[in-house]
């Protein structure tokens, strides 16, 4: 497979800066790229009301339609785009997924802090576990702009101005 | 194949066992043995003061010469007792009656009052109210119950756990506690289990079948494209309709499956269109929440309520729906205006791969279940209906509805067992002790007692004080078992205020209830389990957005049904 970026996104109006912010970066680097959407349905196990709905299922099609909203943008700006939608712990998604392929970079957008649950902090903790196991480069977005870098050498993290640097 | 088989002949066992036990329960008592007969009878009621009956009372008949136990027996569930004697006492007889939660009681007869023991072989003592007193176990009760309210609206626990670890609580309480101190027993095994209302957990049992069957068709995702379609771009028509679907489909199937159904559907068109999806979904939660009063499945409350106080599927339809379309209507006027900017916005143009993948989600899955489905789901709908004729409970035909629809359509069974869900069944069974232990040890008669006294024979000020208190306290606290609490209540209010007798009490609570949920994202389930899909993508329902609509609109509904009920009745 040559897609060399991954993108996690949620999808929706909230996403969309990270989403160019993404885009551009599959564009500079001339790198095709993939959007990650993952669902979970944890939270319905702290409702007591009947549950008779395959909400997974109903999440995996909202996945895909958000998806399509990402790629369409990808598309518009040249860059070609996957979608790949699956159900679970996002950690644990996030990592099976970068096992199952062979990317070189995977771009995190972080939410803005009003709706925020996946913020900055969260990102960070998230990204070191990773990022120290598999040796790949993540790049945190927040409204589309690079605010923290995890390079390969070195393993350490850089802040947005020092990226510019770079 | 074997275990699918085993699977089905086990879930219509389950079925048909619900069916019997909800069959009245007349028939089935006449087969039973008649009690042992004495050849001297004394009689009496044990009434508190709410004039319910005490049930589990001591009732002991001592011959003051001897100083011997001539009789002694226990008060049943309507309060009555029964002394037998094998002869009659030359003296006086004095009868002692003790209860771990009441005053106890003695009353003396004498040789006149006795002398028609002696000729008819029966002697009527009558009704005797017996006072109530604070003990151990009514401190542990209430503790526990209030407990319960916290786990749930906090989130420290599944609501299931959390009432099963009440339910357990008072048990441990009973048992254990009781061998210490006589006062912390609060009820029997038996006795809680009493408390556990069969026809709520058959009729919620039956409709999640049913319910099961009808969403796998698609016909909701289906019926909100076709809204998205008839609106052609003009977002405040769109979400008018989204309003009037999701409240119909919350008064025939219930909120939360609704709300399930309507909110991804509704997120693509939303995003689809360049609005912000929550214009279209905050507004659904509103109207499944106030839909769902319209009927005796619309919500688990109204299951409740209904079931509680024998108010059938016509009386809801009848009494309800015209005071719940007015709060609709003033609900969407109150949306349009507060989503203007968003309603009244050009709507963007949609790919088409979008429109595609849309219609695609959106499709009539099953075409053939969907229309033996919907055929099923009328004729349980009439079942409903014809059914109060003959004083049958809704659970019968909603049970033989789920059973029919499992043999005509052979859906996989194992999807069957699993939409099936168990943990509200077993919440609504723990919830039900634990409601069971605040009244047995007297918290609510205190409660009902204390509302008498302010309300008087005032029925607009009863009415008023149901439908905004109880509003009111829906906002913060979970409606299910505030409804569950509030019943014995309203029960006792009903007897006291003149007029009330038309149950007008119960449709208070039902809007109050309902109603108050939407005034927070906690205020309901269907709240909840929205604000969960909505956080799976970036546009989730914060705690103050949905508070910005929710609570305005909370009280403009409740202040229609408060004066749909004072017109009505």
């Amino acid at each position: 497979m040559n897609t060399k970026i991954l993108c996690l996104t949620r999808g929706g109006e909230g996403s969309y800066p990270n989403q160019d912010g993404a885009i551009a970066i599959a564009k500079e680097r001339g790198q095709d790229m993939m959007f990650l959407y993952i669902s979970n349905i944890e939270f319905l196990d702290h409702t007591a009301a009947p549950k008779v709905i395959d909400m997974e299922t109903e999440l995996d099609e909202l996945g895909e339609f958000m998806l399509i909203m990402a790629k369409e943008r990808a598309s518009k700006a040249g860059v070609t785009a996957q979608t790949l939608v699956r159900r679970g712990f996002f950690r644990k998604v996030l990592s099976e997924v970068i096992e199952e392929n062979n990317f070189e970079t995977v771009i995190l957008g972080s939410s803005s802090e009003d709706t925020g649950i996946f913020n900055e902090d969260l990102l960070h903790e998230v990204t070191c576990e990773i990022h120290q196991k598999y040796e790949i480069e993540f790049i945190i977005l927040y409204e589309g702009e690079i605010i923290k870098t995890y390079q390969v050498e070195t393993g350490s993290e850089t802040e947005q101005e020092d990226y510019e640097e770079d | 194949m074997i275990s699918r088989i085993v699977r089905s002949k086990f879930l219509i066992i389950v079925l048909l066992i619900g069916m019997i036990a909800v069959i009245p329960g007349e028939v089935l008592a006449s087969s039973q043995d008649p009690d042992q007969e004495g050849d001297y009878v004394i009689i009496g009621q044990l009434l508190d003061e709410q004039d319910q009956p005490v049930e589990e009372a001591v009732v002991t008949a001592v011959a003051v010469d001897g100083e011997q136990v001539v009789a002694e027996t226990e008060s049943l569930e309507d309060g009555t007792w029964r002394l037998l004697l094998m002869e009659v006492p030359s003296g006086e007889i004095q009868i002692t009656i003790e209860h771990p939660r009441f005053n106890p009681q003695t009353l003396s007869l004498n040789v006149n009052e006795l002398s028609d023991l002696n000729n008819i072989g029966l002697y009527q003592v009558g009704e005797i109210i017996l006072n109530r007193h604070i003990n151990a176990g009514f401190w542990a009760a209430t503790l526990i119950f209030i407990g319960v309210l916290l786990l749930i609206a906090f989130e420290k626990l599944h609501s299931t756990t959390a009432a099963l670890a009440g339910m357990s609580a008072v048990f441990i309480f009973s048992y254990v506690g009781g061998v210490f101190d006589p006062g912390f027993f609060i009820f029997s095994f038996e006795r809680g289990l009493s408390y556990i209302n069969w026809e709520v957990i058959f009729l919620v049992m039956g409709m999640m079948i049913i319910v099961a069957i009808i969403e796998g068709t698609g016909i909701f995702q289906w019926l909100s494209f076709q809204a998205y379609r008839l609106s052609r771009g003009r977002n405040w028509l769109l979400v008018l309709i989204l309003i009037v679907i999701t409240a119909v489909a919350s008064a025939l199937l219930d909120n939360f499956t609704t709300m399930l159904l309507m909110v991804p559907i509704s997120l693509q068109i939303g995003l689809a269109v360049g609005i912000n999806p929550l214009a279209l979904i905050i507004p659904e939660i509103l109207a499944s929440n106030v839909g769902g009063i319209s009927t005796l499945v619309g919500t688990p409350t109204n299951i409740i309520i209904g079931a509680y106080a024998r108010i059938s599927f016509t009386d809801f339809l009848v009494n309800q729906t015209p005071g719940v379309i007015i709060a609709l209507i003033a609900l969407s006027a109150y949306v349009l205006f507060h989503y203007r900017k968003e309603f009244f916005k050009e709507s963007s143009a949609i790919s088409p791969a979008l429109y595609e993948r849309l219609e695609e989600n959106a499709r009539l899955d099953d075409p053939q279940s969907l229309w033996k489905s919907g055929l099923v789901f009328i004729l349980v709908i009439i079942g409903f209906i014809l059914g109060e004729s003959v004083h049958l409970s809704p659970a019968v035909p909603a049970m033989i509805g789920a059973t029919a629809l499992l043999i005509w359509l052979q859906p996989d069974v194992h999807k069957m067992i699993i939409a099936v869900d168990w943990t509200t069944l077993v919440f609504f069974m723990a919830l039900f002790v634990v409601v069971g232990a605040i009244q047995e040890v007297g918290l609510l008669g205190l409660i009902a007692t204390g509302m008498a006294s302010v309300i008087g024979d005032n029925l607009p000020l009863g009415i008023f004080m149901i439908v905004f208190g109880v509003g009111t306290i829906s906002v913060v606290v979970a409606n299910i078992p505030l409804a569950a609490a509030m019943l014995p209540i309203v029960d006792f209010l009903t007897v006291l205020i003149p007029g009330a007798d038309s149950k007008v009490l119960f449709y208070a609570l039902s809007m109050g209830t309902a109603m108050g949920g939407n005034g927070t994202l906690i205020g309901g389930e269907a709240n909840l389990v929205t604000a969960g899909i909505t956080n799976q993508t970036s546009t989730p329902i914060t705690f103050k957005e949905f508070l910005k609509v929710g609570l305005p609109v909370t009280y403009i509904t409740l202040t229609i049904g408060f004066l749909w009920l004072l017109i009505k009745f």
